[in-house]
């Protein structure tokens, strides 16, 4: 559960135009009422925020969510009448096999897509290759109207079945969007800090290590967080290429018409995505330097 | 057989599929779209529910789209009814999402001026903060409408309507001469069709987007 970091901006913003506004007439009173204590909050978490912006409260809505939702729905599966079909899809530690295999298919293709696109990212915001850019930009937005689903079908038919398939297919998929998110990082430097940085006698090499990525990271950050996000929703389609996870509780679910197998599957498979995206939001703020944090 | 001589070969199955699966995405992002619009409007003045408003959509997001389809099986049933569900909650995040940046970015005495000549509220959202927040919404609903198309694909799992079944019927011949055919005509169908629609959109911001404020 985390704000956007765009809302952010809009919180600073915002505050001067609200007090011309509040003066006038047209706004009921109600609502007046509404703004002002809205304008009086937002500014407190950024104000006390300056180091760790938001709240614990806030921190620790989403595990005790997922804690409550997961023991309901052992709870409910325990007490669920299941035949032998669905006994079968389950027993043996099925689930937790399909759990592991998930997680490891998401790690693994995460890792994969961020030595791919961080380095690509960076060669293509060098002075020799910036020129390739927006083409490389253009033919990667283009592949990304290939669906997920018939792009990993499509390298299991080539590679063959199994988990290794899809984490190709995975990886491929989520490169674009950490690919985009850091050279728009990179370029969203200001000129004149690196300029600043060649003027002192930085080599190009410790102006990249010393000054750009350091101002890159939070976009680098927001990338590995979507890459993240997007690999625990794509290994659920691992599953229609022998590739295992978490899918294959659901489509074992759907295909023998078993609700609980499916309601089991499902749950887990939100559970651990909304885990994965808390996990990282937490990372993002940890290791955010701090200089940026009253600018981003 | 040759992908060309399948793709002849079964053209008029095709052509069904790829017209409901344009039809379904076009359906549930036009619902998704009133409804975000809507949601943005009712909720970016306050700072508390246009935030709460990003945040729940942002969750849905979050959610894979197997595991959403498959929460929704058991209480609609398999079929047009959880794709179209599916399809509308996934569309609404970044029309929601980019309406509320939108309207929360028009500069506010653009709006003080539209008061001042006499604009009540009703026509202030509609003729000057709307107008001026549609770039962004018209951005959200590309970036929605792509995603969709995806989805959509995935939807045929559970019965659903559109190309996703030629890809399932694919998974389920695999090894066999035509299953590469059938996946690769799902596939590329979609593609198309994504294409399709984002020219569709760039003609569509040419045309609705007032030219005062193009960029």
């Amino acid at each position: 559960m985390t704000p956007r970091d765009e809302s952010h901006p809009r919180r600073d913003e915002r505050p001067p135009g609200e007090h011309e506004v509040h003066g006038l007439a047209f706004r009921d009173v109600v609502q007046a009422e509404e703004r002002a204590t809205a304008t009086g909050e937002a500014p407190a978490p950024v104000a006390a925020g300056g180091a760790r912006r938001i709240s614990w409260q806030k921190w620790t809505f989403m595990p005790a969510f997922l804690i409550v939702a997961l023991l309901i729905t052992w709870l409910w599966f325990r007490g669920a009448r299941l035949d032998s079909i669905a006994h079968q899809a389950v027993d043996n530690g099925k689930v937790g096999l399909a759990v592991r295999q998930h997680i490891q298919l998401t790690v693994v293709s995460t890792f994969f897509v961020l030595i791919i696109a961080i380095p690509l990212g960076i060669a293509l915001t060098r002075a020799k290759l910036r020129r390739a850019t927006p083409v490389a930009m253009a033919f990667a937005n283009l592949g990304q109207a290939v669906p997920a689903l018939g792009l990993l079908i499509l390298l299991v038919i080539w590679l063959g079945i199994g988990a290794g398939s899809a984490v190709v297919g995975m990886v491929i998929y989520a490169v674009l969007p950490v690919l985009a998110n850091t050279i728009a990082g990179l370029r969203g430097i200001d000129p004149t800090l690196t300029e600043a940085a060649r003027g002192i006698g930085m080599s190009p090499m410790g102006v990249l290590r010393k000054v750009e990525l350091p101002l890159a990271v939070p976009l680098i950050l927001a990338g590995v967080r979507t890459a993240l996000v997007l690999n625990v929703g794509t290994a659920t389609l691992a599953t229609f290429g022998g590739g295992g996870g978490l899918g294959d509780l659901i489509s074992a679910g759907i295909v023998t018409q078993r609700m609980p197998v499916l309601i089991l599957g499902s749950v887990l498979t939100v559970a651990l995505a909304l885990l994965v995206e808390w996990l990282a939001s937490l990372a993002e703020l940890l290791l955010r330097p701090h200089g940026l944090e009253a600018t981003t | 057989m040759s992908f060309w001589e399948y793709v002849g070969n079964r053209h008029a199955q095709l052509l069904t599929d790829t017209l409901q699966h344009a039809s379904a995405v076009f359906q549930c992002m036009v619902i998704a779209t009133v409804l975000g619009v809507l949601i943005g409007v009712l909720t970016y003045r306050s700072n508390w529910a246009g935030n709460l408003a990003t945040t729940a959509t942002v969750t849905i997001l979050t959610v894979p789209s197997l595991a959403m389809i498959g929460l929704l099986i058991p209480i609609v049933g398999l079929g047009v009814a959880p794709t179209v569900i599916a399809l509308t909650l996934y569309g609404l995040l970044p029309v929601v999402r980019n309406a509320i940046v939108g309207l929360r970015g028009v500069d506010p005495t653009l709006v003080d001026a539209a008061k001042g000549i006499g604009m009540s509220r009703t026509a202030r959202l509609l003729r000057v903060e709307l107008p001026l927040a549609w770039p962004p919404i018209l951005t959200g609903i590309r970036v929605a409408t792509q995603m969709l198309m995806g989805i959509a694909a995935i939807a045929a799992f559970a019965s659903g309507p559109g190309l996703g079944n030629e890809i399932f019927r694919g998974i389920a011949s695999l090894g066999s001469a035509n299953a590469l055919n059938q996946v690769l005509s799902g596939t590329l169908g979609i593609a198309i069709l994504a294409l399709l629609f984002d020219a569709v959109y760039v003609l569509i911001g040419r045309l609705t987007i007032p030219r005062g404020i193009r960029a």
